[in-house]
């Protein structure tokens, strides 16, 4: 057999088709008129000879068919004819067309938004060579109960030369810096790592150079490489910028190199927007000589050796970590546990957001499912119109997998035409949507449609198409091999078994729609909640701006060396700030309420000493320190339960005192009056022990839905912060205000860069943006399967009133009354209705535990989301019922007998 | 016309190879050529030509060319390939061989066994 010249004939065929069509016309013409010609010869008529010729040549149309079939493309002539066929139909309905078609692109858009994202943060891999080698390596001490602490550049010197596992490792530190000289002070996010980060990720300039072994220094090299954003942003993307000095913190530093557009810190530390990366040793001014225990190093990553498993290099670290903790004993005390766990970076990075971005796309496919399942109901209902047709196709000689595949064919072209807009609505949208997104998802800024997405769009679109198509295709396969031409032109009813077809998609519809309701109604409760929770303040009529005063790492440089320094440029804030038309009161914190999210609670939370208790007995102690001014909790508006506020006389010099919240003093003297009673920070006994004064209500610094951390505030004056944040009590609004605020701050030091002006309550707001997205997100999604579901149970009670209104006619002229009509096509809606929600209700309960780590303060089996969401669909789906049955006790009797 | 023959299954490609082995011929042509060579005893349902014929050609056994009749019409010219001449050949034994085992197989008597 010769393959190639099957294949060249068959190509021949699908590229030239109609040619060749009209060729075999020809032929066929040909052979006919040449043999009619010769029995012409014999003495028939011309008329005659024609007639005897074509009787004796035999169905034409059915050789065609064998011709096509002999170098098969028969096929792909029916799939043309089919498709031909079925867009005549749709021309025919437009308006089924349209509701099938745009119901569809609503589906496969809504998934291919979602996926576009769950793609880009999940999926892809990290936009770096290897990147399954680079991992997070993270340092625990479980016997405390700690993950993620610090480490010393003795332990980093561990990972490097003895682990053996790492062909890089990099230490990194994030911080914000004041950028000043270029126009406009400016508040950067900044990084500090060893010289061969670049090089471990394997990144390359766009311009310049990047990091590398002539940039090591013991303390912070004098030289910064600037990421794309900030280069066009502050520098006009003037290529001449290499070599450029900028101050940072006052301290001066040389570009050196410009990052490509499409890099971003992989995490773990800073916000992943960096656009100031620096390198350091970190074992020379300004951090302290190394150290085992000098625990200075906030994160770090790896890039594991080649041929190593993740497996293997864990082995080994746990190995060495013992080993560690043998040969020091004193540094690393037995009951700490200390440890060393890698984890892939892809994973450390995006971990936080994964059930959230999974939940997401589950909701969205689950809409996708609800459309398929009604635009199957529509063609259900559209094929036993078609009996006829599908009858007479079949008694022509049409096989029944021939009339499956020609109205799969129709029900894929719906799906394609339908997934064909949804991906160009997406396309469109895809800018808006992720606006919408919130921003603290990582990777964001890769979404995008790419091939993948494009398959999964196409995949969706068939999938749904072979889903809403197979069912009506094969019921009216079957249908048509029975008795539907004897039937006559009418419908003869409502058929059984197509109608328990139809029965159990309404179900599945209802059922989903719960599932979809259930899990809005969660999150939603817990938005609800979280957003009626007292947050310890009322955020109302505050306005907070922020600055940071610079740090410097040559004290020369540094206007705010000293406590005194500090303190009068706070005071000096305070006098401006307050002297600003329409302000109340005016304060300072380092902590904002709500903002306070990091992502390593461990590093925020210092290590207390209380008198009287030996630290050893007590190592759990531990608190947030947050430094405030006197009037802090008169602006936030935050209750005193006992005790005094700070005050202006609480300063450098005096007696230093502490204010605690009630966590605190519940944690640490259960049964004492705290009041007058002495603790200090760390472990240092230079320290002076400061006395409790005051004890606050309990505020939720940490973000609405971080709960129990215990919280301690110094006076500003006494202990002095360099990021600050100003919050003022007005009833302007921010906007208003900004230009005012940075002017005084800016007359007191020009320097100082003025960011995130906004009103308290929309910072308390933004920190739940997430949250907020995926509860509204999903409520639309169970909104949209409502409408659906109800949809679907009108749509089939409409149908099924039609169909039988012959019977309900014979019903009445019998003597039914109206109301057992009513009755009749009521109890069917609601049979449905009921066995939908109770199976959706059941799946929703076994499922909902999935969503333990979305919801807070709400048990995943809320009684009231589980009590109101069924009553609510219930309700829907009578409503949705009562029209088709109202209408049904309008057949009028004789109407429906005479048509019998 | 006498009692016509039914064509035995799978032996009109054999026919039509061998009928465009001797020249090129249009469908109508391969139809006479056979009828004129069996001396009009086999029966071929004329339609049935063309679905063997367009298998053949899309086998590579035979190729076709638009050329004129003898009426001065356009038709389709259909010739042997190289590889339908091999294939002629293979299947020009086989059937030999099948005949000739046949032929004898139907000739034996008792005595023979």
């Amino acid at each position: 057999m010769n393959l190639l010249a099957r294949f060249r004939s068959w190509l021949k065929w699908i590229v030239r088709g109609r040619r060749l069509e009209s060729e075999m016309e020809m032929e066929v013409r040909f052979h006919i008129e040449s043999y009619a010609a010769e029995l012409v010869r014999k003495g028939m008529s011309r008329q005659e000879a024609m007639r005897q010729a074509r009787i004796e040549f035999g169905g034409i149309e059915s050789h065609k068919d064998a011709m096509r079939a002999s170098v098969g493309t028969r096929w792909w002539h029916e799939l043309g004819s089919d498709l031909r066929h079925g867009c005549r139909l749709f021309c025919k309905n437009p308006a089924f067309t349209a509701a099938a078609v745009l119901t569809l692109a609503l589906g496969v858009g809504a998934s291919t938004a979602i996926f576009s994202i769950v793609n880009a943060v999940l999926l892809r891999p990290l936009p770096f060579p290897e990147s399954h080698r680079l991992v997070r390596i993270t340092f625990n001490e479980p016997g405390l109960g700690l993950r993620d602490v610090p480490f010393s550049v003795p332990e980093l010197d561990d990972l490097r030369n003895r682990a053996g596992v790492f062909r890089d490792v990099s230490a990194m530190g994030s911080d914000s810096v004041n950028l000043t000289g270029t126009g406009q002070p400016e508040r950067l996010e900044f990084l500090v790592t060893n010289s061969n980060y670049f090089s471990m990720l394997g990144a390359t300039p766009q311009i310049g150079r990047l990091f590398g072994p002539q940039d090591f220094a013991l303390g912070f090299a004098p030289v910064v490489v600037i990421s794309d954003g900030l280069w066009r942003r502050s520098f006009g993307a003037d290529p001449n910028v290499i070599g450029h000095s900028i101050r940072l913190d006052n301290d001066p530093y040389m570009i050196v190199g410009v990052l490509p557009p499409g890099f971003h810190h992989p995490g773990p530390t800073g916000s992943g927007n960096i656009e100031v990366f620096n390198t350091a040793g970190f074992s020379g001014y300004p951090a302290p000589p190394p150290a085992r225990s000098t625990r200075i190093l906030p994160a770090s990553i790896g890039r594991l050796k080649p041929g190593i498993t993740l497996e293997q290099a864990q082995a080994r670290l746990t190995a060495m970590a013992a080993q560690i903790r043998h040969d020091y004993a004193k540094d690393y005390p037995a009951q700490d546990q200390w440890t060393i766990e890698i984890q892939p970076l892809q994973e450390a990075l995006v971990g936080n957001v994964r059930p959230m971005l999974l939940f997401l796309l589950g909701a969205v496919i689950l809409i996708v499912f609800i459309v398929s399942l009604n635009i199957a109901n529509l063609l259900l209902a559209r094929a036993s119109g078609r009996q006829q047709e599908m009858a007479v196709r079949s008694a022509l000689g049409a096989s029944r997998g021939r009339l499956i595949r020609q109205l799969l064919t129709e029900s894929m072209l719906l799906s394609v035409m339908g997934g064909a807009g949804g991906v160009l609505a997406t396309a469109g949208t895809i800018g808006f949507i992720l606006r919408l997104v919130p921003s603290d998802i990582p990777r964001l800024n890769e979404a995008r449609i790419d091939w993948v997405v494009l398959a999964f769009a196409l995949a969706i679109s068939l999938l749904t198409g072979l889903v809403f198509g197979l069912a009506p295709a094969l019921q009216s396969a079957k249908t048509a091999l029975s008795s539907a031409i004897r039937e006559g032109a009418r419908g003869s009813g409502y058929s059984a078994r197509t109608g328990r077809l139809r029965d159990a998609l309404i179900v599945s519809e209802l059922a989903i729609a719960v599932v979809l309701m259930v899990g809005a109604g969660l999150l939603l409760r817990t938005l609800r909640d979280l957003l009626r929770e007292n947050p310890g303040f009322n955020p109302t009529q505050v306005v907070a701006a922020n600055l940071s005063l610079p740090e410097p790492d040559d004290p020369k440089a540094d206007p705010y060396l000293r406590a005194a320094q500090q303190t009068s440029f706070n005071r000096e804030l305070l006098r401006r700030v307050r002297a600003i038309p329409g302000i109340e009161l005016a304060a300072i914190t380092s902590d904002l309420p709500t903002t306070n999210i990091r992502l390593n609670d461990h590093q925020a939370i210092n290590a207390v000493a209380i008198e009287d208790r030996p630290i050893e007995s007590s190592p759990g102690l531990r608190a947030e320190r947050i430094r405030i001014s006197p009037d802090y909790f008169k602006v936030m508006q935050a209750p005193l339960l006992r005790g005094r506020f700070f005050t202006e006389g609480d300063e450098d010099g005096k007696q230093p005192v502490a204010i605690i919240d009630e966590t605190t003093a519940r944690k640490y003297w259960p049964t004492r009056n705290p009041l007058g009673l002495l603790l200090r920070f760390g472990q240092n006994p230079t320290q002076p022990w400061m006395t409790v004064v005051g004890i606050v209500k309990d505020i939720r610094s940490d973000g609405l839905d971080t709960d129990g951390i215990p919280h301690i505030y110094l006076p500003i004056y006494q202990s002095p912060d360099r990021d600050l944040s100003v919050v003022l009590r007005t009833s302007l609004p921010a906007e208003d205000l900004e230009p005012q605020i940075r002017r005084e701050i800016q007359s007191i030091d020009p320097n100082l860069p003025v960011f995130n002006v906004s009103s308290m309550n929309d910072v308390v707001d933004r920190s739940l943006a997430s949250r907020r997205f995926s509860a509204d997100l999903v409520g639309g999604f169970a909104g949209l399967a409502v409408v659906l579901a109800s949809i679907g149970i009108y749509g089939l009670l409409a149908y099924m009133v039609g169909q039988r209104s012959r019977e309900i006619g014979l019903r009445m002229a019998l003597g039914a009354r109206r109301w057992d009509v009513l009755k009749l096509i009521l109890g069917k809606g609601i049979v449905l209705a009921v066995v939908g929600i109770v199976v959706g209700v059941i799946v929703s309960a076994t499922s909902a535990s999935m969503m333990a780590s979305l919801l807070y303060g709400v048990h995943p089996h809320d009684l009231l989301v589980f009590l109101s969401v069924p009553l609510l669909l219930f309700a829907v789906a009578v409503l949705a019922s009562y029209l088709p049955a109202r209408r049904a006790t309008k057949v009028d009797p004789m109407v429906a007998l005479r048509e019998i | 016309m006498g009692k016509q023959i039914d064509l035995l299954q799978g032996t009109l490609d054999m026919l039509i190879l061998k009928a465009v082995s001797l020249g090129p011929l249009h469908g109508y042509g391969v139809l006479l050529r056979i009828q004129q060579i069996s001396g009009e005893q086999l029966e071929i349902q004329q339609g049935s030509l063309y679905p063997a014929l367009y298998r053949l050609e899309h086998q590579g056994w035979i190729t076709s060319e638009w050329g004129e009749s003898d009426n001065n019409r356009k038709a389709k010219f259909y010739s042997l390939s190289a590889a339908g001449r091999r294939q002629l050949h293979a299947a020009t034994e086989k059937w030999n061989r099948m005949a000739s085992l046949i032929a004898s197989i139907l000739r034996t008597t008792s005595e023979q066994i």
